[in-house]
């Protein structure tokens, strides 16, 4: 089971969702679902943060998104990733590499 | 950055489609989650259930998507718009009262501003008004001047050509001249301009071009003239080959050069000219009296303007133009013109006059209206913040009666933010609609009080623009936003102070007493800021009063009066007599007349003559204590009923030679220089640059003191000269005794005087009372205005205390039940009330009588025949004022003697 109260730092939701994006275009659920698999489990998105974070992300310009039929036959959103979305996904895994390296380092240190 | 602009366009103008997006999306995720779990076994009902509590709520998550969307503080701010409106127009009579105030309250402010800006701060219509300076001598220039900020044209032409402070000079001078069209004539006012004058103010032709210094160079040499942009459109119909025609101007012929560019006529507010002729033109102008060819630096009557050279201050041109001044009263101080009759005390004073430089736009109707519009401005800010005042405390009694809404939105969970934003949002609406509705009622009142004020043919001139310019706009909207929350803030606070559980629970709102304290502080606020208006009301009506019972000292009713000026027409001295006396013996038989009488100078105009005589005790004096002169025809006492206490009055027989030889003087003349004696037969003479003079005048009649220049003034040593011995005729005022309504003659006499002279055009016909009328019209503005405003002041105190004290007493109907059971009789409820009200009122009145005796100096200069503290005004208005509040407080204070106990007990 995922640990329910391991809460996303700010800034590492929208990381995963541009890197759940990064291969193929998904609906919110299967934005959810990759996020999950991804992360085996540890973090589970929710409607109330996820929703909010497209919708930001989108107006950002990072993504856009289409009407169109899921894998079950059903009318679904999918969001895929833009130009600037992906120079996003390459600036932010940089950051985040940075930052999990001296984070490493300096807990390493002690 | 593009994105988020789209965004914002669709999230504004699509929020429908995207609201019914995001349901698609959100219902189409929450079946996923339940087919997820139906697939895991779970049966369709617990699934979706479980999918629902999963997700966590349709409705929040909706919520917290749209806060996320780009404009949602736009969004929630017409979502707050639209509950404001919803809210107030449930309570349409609180809405109509509220706005009504505030429109009266803005209305008024944006009208005197409008009004002070127009008059008094606005700069002139040139380019950069602001380095222009008006260029003037201080100190007694020992002479005869035009008017305190005029310099003699020598003066200017040392000034012009030796200054190192200004990037160039020019001067003007206003004159009124005749225009002849057809058989008919009109007087016009004309502005004399030196030839830099267009150039230095960077105004151009709107058709042909404007003076150049070429014209301006020789005297006499080149009869040329600019029209006005308005007098062309309204003289001339616009005719676009004006230019190079000519016109009759007095009685010579000019050419059309050009017409000015729109919106410029001339540099003082108030005084528009229609045609601006070179200065060099001087003497066909103004025939008779020159200044320019014969140079005298004795005579000041051109205003002179400098434009400071970039980055110098007006404080540095003055300090460095002093030397070249004191160089130029040094040299003056020689001249013959001076020591002739200056002794050297006078010398002395001479020399310590002074360069002084005054912003360009100065002028008398500035300088006239700049205090009593000042004051109008402060009256209706006063008015301002105590509709405010007002507001707040309805306010204050909305937000306790909304308590419970408060407390039921608190509960659903808003932030007591949000309660704050949407009592603002409503305080903001209600002072927009008064805002709106004020500006238009500004408008009128602006376009009356303008007719009202300014004289009929200048009042057509002065545009009020339809259109209220930025600066109007941007003051109505700044005082809309500080109003909104001068009144809103303190309410909206306490409305969302609320306490959740005790308003939900406790119907009567035990909470909601704390704001009456508060309320009280209102109304006292209210109560000193409306004894203080309905003070100054007082004084301003008294002042009015005094001055209209005083009166000039002679018979007004009946008196009909006009000026005329035969000489503008080229008339010779022979001629100009003879004109005089044939007009006088026309009007004399014309019917319903009964007297004519002759003046060269017109009374009660604020015109003087003033003139240094000298006798065998007494020599030349400063100006302030010249007596003041006149010439006058042989009917003028009788028509005027001015009766000779003393000798007689003029005959023809006192024609005489070029030289005054007799004299009627009036009391304090005779008090003044000839004390103890009998005044007639006594002697004494006019002081005269050109030459020593001998006391030949005598005196042959004595009158009573009358009124010379104004109403407000003392009567000044006056003497009179037969005016057909006089050696120049300039204007001449001519006044008629009727024996009837005199506006009924008014046509008669224009026509009368068509046909005596059709090309000397009347001015100014109209009745002594009107004319005098005229002349208090600053005191009537200011004390009818501040009646009003006094009055609306009173009105609003009046509702707020009545307000308050129906709140009190609806608040405290239980213990005032509980009193009555236990045997208060009736009269000890009212007072127990009335004794609060008294204290309220009573703190009210003090602070009001300390604010206006704080107050009072600034309104000295504003009244005639009383003093600022004066006592019994104010103890007029606090009677007044509080007559008016205790009734309104004694309405709610019997209702509640009239409480029935049990009903009232019970009731909670």
């Amino acid at each position: 089971m995922p640990t329910p109260s391991s809460d996303l730092l700010q800034g590492t939701l929208d990381l995963l969702i541009l890197r759940a994006l990064a291969l193929q275009e998904l609906h919110g659920m299967g934005i959810s679902r990759r996020i999950a698999q991804m992360t085996t489990g540890t973090f589970e998105v929710k409607a109330g943060s996820l929703f909010p974070a497209l919708y930001r992300m989108e107006e950002a310009g990072w993504l856009t998104s289409s009407w169109g039929e899921s894998e079950t036959n059903r009318r679904a959103k999918f969001y895929a990733l833009t130009k600037t979305g992906r120079k996003q996904l390459k600036a932010e895994t940089e950051r985040w590499e940075r930052i999990s390296l001296a984070m490493a380092t300096a807990l390493r240190a002690m | 950055m593009i994105s988020r602009l789209l965004s914002f366009w669709k999230n504004l103008f699509r929020r429908r489609q995207l609201d019914s997006d995001l349901d698609d999306e959100l219902r189409a995720y929450l079946e996923f989650q339940a087919a997820e779990k139906i697939r895991a076994g779970m049966t369709p009902e617990e699934a979706y259930r479980a999918a629902r509590c999963e997700v966590g709520g349709i409705d929040q998550v909706r919520q917290s998507v749209r806060d996320i969307r780009t404009g949602a503080l736009l969004d929630r701010l017409t979502q707050d718009i639209r509950y404001g409106i919803r809210t107030l127009s449930r309570n349409p009579g609180f809405c109509w009262v509220a706005v009504a105030i505030l429109a009266l309250g803005i209305g008024a402010n944006t009208a005197m501003f409008s009004l002070l800006d127009q008059v008094v701060l606005r700069l002139l219509p040139v380019s950069h008004p602001e380095q222009l300076v008006i260029v003037r001598e201080t100190g007694n220039h020992y002479g005869n001047s035009y008017g305190p900020n005029t310099i003699s044209w020598p003066m200017f032409e040392d000034l012009r050509d030796n200054n190192h402070v200004f990037s160039g000079m020019f001067c003007r001078f206003p004159a009124d001249v005749t225009i002849g069209y057809g058989d008919r004539a009109a007087q016009i006012p004309a502005e004399l301009v030196s030839g830099s004058y267009f150039s230095m103010l960077g105004v151009g032709a709107a058709l042909g071009r404007t003076i150049a210094p070429d014209d301006d160079a020789v005297p006499d040499s080149k009869p040329v003239v600019v029209l006005s942009y308005s007098f062309w459109r309204t003289y001339f119909n616009a005719d676009r080959t004006i230019v190079g025609r000519t016109i009759t101007l007095n009685i010579h012929a000019m050419t059309v050069i050009g017409v000015a560019q729109p919106g410029f006529d001339s540099m003082e507010l108030g005084v528009p000219a229609k045609v601006f002729v070179p200065i060099m033109m001087k003497t066909e102008m103004t025939p008779r009296s020159d200044g320019l060819k014969d140079r005298p630096r004795r005579l000041s009557w051109v205003t002179a303007y400098g434009r400071l050279k970039p980055g110098i201050s007006p404080e540095r041109a003055q300090l460095s133009l002093q030397p070249l001044m004191h160089s130029i009263l040094e040299m003056e101080a020689l001249q013959p013109e001076f020591t002739r009759n200056a002794t050297a005390a006078d010398r002395q004073l001479f020399l310590r006059n002074r360069v002084q430089l005054l912003p360009g736009s100065d002028n008398d109707l500035r300088e006239n209206m700049r205090k009593p519009l000042w004051l109008l401005v402060a009256l209706t800010g006063a008015v301002l913040f105590l509709a405010c005042a007002n507001l707040a405390n309805l306010l204050l009694a909305r937000a306790t009666a909304r308590e419970r809404e408060f407390a039921v939105r608190l509960a659903i969970g808003a932030s007591r933010a949000r309660i704050v934003r949407q009592l603002l949002v409503e305080s903001l609406l209600l002072s927009g609609a008064g805002a709106l509705l004020g500006l238009l009622l500004s408008f009128l009142a602006d376009r009356v009080l303008v007719k009202m004020y300014l004289p009929a043919g200048v009042a057509a001139d002065f545009a009020v623009s339809p259109i209220p310019d930025w600066r109007v706009l941007g003051f109505a909207l700044a005082i809309m936003l500080l109003t909104s929350l001068a009144f809103g803030l303190l309410p909206a606070i306490r409305g969302s102070q609320t306490e959740i559980t005790p308003t939900l629970k406790d119907r009567s709102g035990v909470g909601s007493l704390s704001s009456i304290p508060v309320r009280r502080l209102l109304v006292a606020i209210q109560i000193a800021l409306s004894l203080l208006l309905l003070f100054g009301t007082g004084l301003f009506v008294r002042t009015l009063r005094n001055l209209e019972n005083l009166g000039p000292g002679f018979p007004t009713d009946h008196l009909l009066t006009f000026t005329i000026n035969p000489s503008l027409n080229g008339y010779s001295d022979e001629e100009t007599k003879s004109f005089f006396e044939r007009l006088n013996i026309n009007l004399e038989t014309m019917p319903g007349v009964s007297s004519v009488g002759f003046s060269t100078m017109p009374l009660l105009q604020g015109y003087a003559w003033q003139n240094a005589i000298v006798g065998k005790d007494f020599e030349g004096a400063p100006i302030e204590q010249q007596p003041v002169l006149s010439e006058v025809g042989p009917n003028y006492f009788a028509t005027l009923s001015i009766p000779l206490i003393a000798g007689r009055a003029f005959t023809t027989q006192d024609d005489g030679p070029a030289n005054y030889a007799y004299s009627v003087i009036n009391e304090s003349f005779a008090r003044k220089y000839f004390p103890g004696r009998n005044p007639i037969g006594q002697r004494f003479g006019l002081v005269n640059d050109m030459e020593t003079v001998t006391p030949d005048i005598e005196v042959i009649g004595v009158i009573p003191d009358k009124k010379y220049r104004d109403l407000r003034e003392t009567p000044p040593p006056q003497a009179y000269f037969p005016y057909f011995e006089g050696p120049k005729f300039r204007f001449m005022s001519v006044y008629l005794r009727t024996h009837g309504d005199p506006r009924q003659i008014e046509g008669e006499v224009r026509e009368r005087m068509r046909q005596f002279d059709p090309h000397v055009p009347v001015v100014g016909l109209e009745t002594m009372n009107e004319q005098i009328g005229f002349s208090l019209r600053t005191e009537r503005l200011v004390a009818s205005l501040s009646a009003v405003f006094g009055g609306l002041a009173v009105l609003l105190a009046v509702i707020g205390l009545y307000g308050v004290v129906a709140y009190v007493v609806t608040r405290r109907r239980r213990e005032i039940g509980i009193r009555v059971t236990l045997g208060a009789m009736r009269g000890s409820i009212v007072a127990l009330i009335m004794r609060e009200v008294l204290i309220l009122i009573g703190t009210g009145l003090i602070a009001g009588t300390v604010l206006a005796f704080l107050m009072s100096q600034w309104v000295r200069s504003q009244l005639f025949g009383l003093s600022p503290n004066d006592p019994a005004t104010l103890a007029a208005a606090a009677v007044a004022l509080s007559l008016a509040a205790g009734l309104a407080a004694l309405v709610p204070a019997l209702r509640a003697s009239r409480v029935d106990p049990v009903t009232a007990i019970r009731e909670e």
